[in-house]
């Protein structure tokens, strides 16, 4: 694989060019997209920097298109990817509906917008169900929700892996304030930190006589009976279930003593940091939990760290009514810890937000 | 804080570069340097792709400090969203304003080109482009990257040197990145009008390759959206 970045040096930049050069440093072979804000710098950049490195770019007419060329393009044997936001991610579920079922290794960074609709272009988590659960289908996907550009990078480059490994649709889950921020990240090439990247490989068209040299290669997403649906969707859910433990991802600090847990995800666990710092040099045993994967969830270690701190309450905070929430609700069912919430869908939460709220309710 | 004493009758200049190349901050600093001497200055944020970011959540600070500002602001939103992109009528029209102007020109992608929405720019003989340039980008990090990337961009006049990194940026971060630009520069054939340093590096050794220093505040950090 050609060395993208060299000698691995810090750069100062914004996340949307963080994640175009992410996907150069993992091999991407073609973007497919259609401008939408705040993730335009992706394809700026990635339309900047494709002629040099013999990589690919299409502007299609609109998203549904962007997300059906980039199912079509990893069949075909290329690293493909895509990246959308607010009503893009709408017309976008469609296509990663069709890569669930048939189990295809697309990549898409969503840079979450404010909705309804066509919101406003800045800034929200209000993605989050959309890009879970989206779709007329089960969640069979992988969302890493991302609060840096060094995870803005570095997921990119775990995600093609994932993706091209367990052949799951995976999701690179920011939002406008890290599209647009800019923050110092060391890029490198994976080969310089030991990762190998997953080598691309045709689905369809392979050489050879099925039954003989070869077992089918069966990409459907259609199917004539409920029966037959079943099986497969049965199927597909143990696999992925199977599969959990090996993917999930989480961060934990301070939880082993703490009175109430911040539960928060993205740029807002940025926040979350320095609240639960400052608030335990005050003497209040505020704790920190933040799920990395928002699919598969931190279930396991979400309950462990509420039973190991025996913490009265949970405050799931975010920038959006209860999508984080919700998510926590399924997955913690039957625990009996108080929930708080801070909502504040549109705008940013800072430490501030976030300290007071602790001692509104401790 | 005066480091030239400008005496030219009116200063138009355009500052141009990558994203956090610093562009915003040269163009603040140096209206803010200007004001300080005593001329009547308007800031111009020419962003027309997302109006309503770059300088509108520090608008009023900088109203504060006798700066006219032309930027959008909260009230000028009337929910056109992305799909109202548009030109400012007050930024088209600033070269008609009295006094100093200054053109913090955004969305870095298209360089120098936005200017050509302004009025009058061509018959303005004291009108200067300025790029600024980071080494630390990662599209401006080596000499090559620096020539393709300055060619690319259509008028330049003169160069200011920022390499930074935020707020991890040190004395060497800066040092190596000027000995880059330099280099660029003199390939180029452009002059280097200043090398910018934030004020909290004032004491420390600093290679400026006997260029002229402009010690800079930053007002970016607090305009967070």
């Amino acid at each position: 694989m050609e060395r993208v970045i060299g000698e691995s040096k810090k750069s100062f930049m914004t996340g949307n060019e963080a994640a175009a050069w992410a996907c150069l440093a993992a091999g991407a072979d073609i973007m497919f997209g259609y401008p939408i804000t705040p993730q335009n710098e992706i394809m700026h950049y990635w339309t900047r920097m494709a002629p040099k490195y013999g990589k690919g770019f299409l502007q299609t007419e609109d998203e549904l298109s962007a997300g059906f060329t980039v199912c079509g393009g990893v069949q075909s044997g290329k690293k493909a990817f895509t990246a959308t936001a607010g009503p893009g991610n709408v017309l976008m579920q469609e296509p990663f509906g069709m890569a669930e079922a048939m189990r295809l290794p697309l990549l898409a960074i969503i840079q979450q917008r404010g909705g309804p609709s066509s919101g406003t272009v800045v800034y929200s988590q209000q993605e989050v169900t959309l890009t879970t659960y989206g779709g007329n289908g089960e969640g069979h996907r992988i969302v890493y929700s991302t609060s840096t550009h060094q995870e803005i990078f570095d997921y990119i480059i775990k995600g093609f892996n994932s993706a091209w490994t367990h052949r799951f649709p995976v999701f690179i889950l920011g939002d406008g304030y890290q599209a647009k921020m800019r923050e110092p990240l060391e890029m490198y090439d994976p080969e310089d930190r030991g990762i190998e990247m997953v080598k691309p490989y045709p689905l369809i068209g392979l050489g050879g006589k099925i039954g003989e040299d070869r077992g089918p290669s069966h990409l459907c997403n259609i199917y004539s009976l409920e029966e037959e649906l079943y099986e497969v969707i049965t199927k597909v859910q143990a696999e992925y279930d199977a599969l959990a433990p090996q993917i999930t991802e989480y961060e934990e600090k301070f939880c082993e003593d703490a009175d109430i847990i911040l539960v928060t995800h993205g740029v807002v666990s940025r926040a979350a940091d320095d609240a639960v710092k400052a608030l335990r040099a005050q003497g209040i045993k505020a704790g920190y939990f933040r799920p990395i994967t928002l699919r598969p969830f931190p279930q396991k270690e979400l309950r462990a760290a509420i039973a190991k701190s025996g913490a009265k309450k949970l405050l799931v905070a975010e920038s959006a009514i209860g999508q984080l929430e919700r998510l926590v609700k399924q997955e913690i069912y039957g625990e009996t810890v108080k929930m708080e919430t801070l909502f504040m869908p549109g705008v940013g939460i800072i430490e501030s937000d976030l300290i007071d709220k602790v001692k509104s309710v401790l | 804080m005066i480091f030239t004493f400008e005496e030219n009758s009116r200063i138009v200049e355009a500052y141009i570069g990558e994203y956090a190349s610093g562009k915003s901050e040269m163009a603040i600093n140096r209206a803010l340097e200007l004001s300080n001497q005593g001329r009547r200055v308007t800031l111009v944020d020419l962003d027309t792709v997302e109006p309503f970011y770059t300088l509108r959540p520090i608008k009023n600070q900088l109203e504060k400090l006798n700066l006219n500002v032309i930027s959008s602001s909260r009230e000028d939103s009337f929910g056109l969203g992305e799909t109202g992109a548009m030109l400012n009528p007050r930024a088209r029209w600033a070269l008609r304003n009295e006094g100093d102007i200054i053109l913090d020109i955004g969305y870095g992608v298209f360089g120098a080109q936005t200017l050509n929405l302004v009025e009058d720019i061509d018959q303005t003989p004291e009108f200067k482009v300025i790029a600024v340039l980071n080494a630390s980008r990662p599209m401006t990090n080596s000499l090559d990257r620096i020539l393709e990337y300055v060619e690319g961009l259509g008028r330049v006049d003169a160069i200011v040197a920022n390499t930074h990194m935020g707020d991890e940026t040190t004395p060497e971060i800066i040092s190596a990145g000027n000995e880059i630009i330099v280099e660029a520069a003199r390939i180029l054939q452009l002059p280097i009008i200043y090398v910018a340093i934030i004020d909290e590096l004032k004491d420390r050794k600093i290679n400026i390759f006997d260029l002229p220093v402009k010690y800079i505040k930053r007002y970016m950090p607090s305009a967070m959206w």
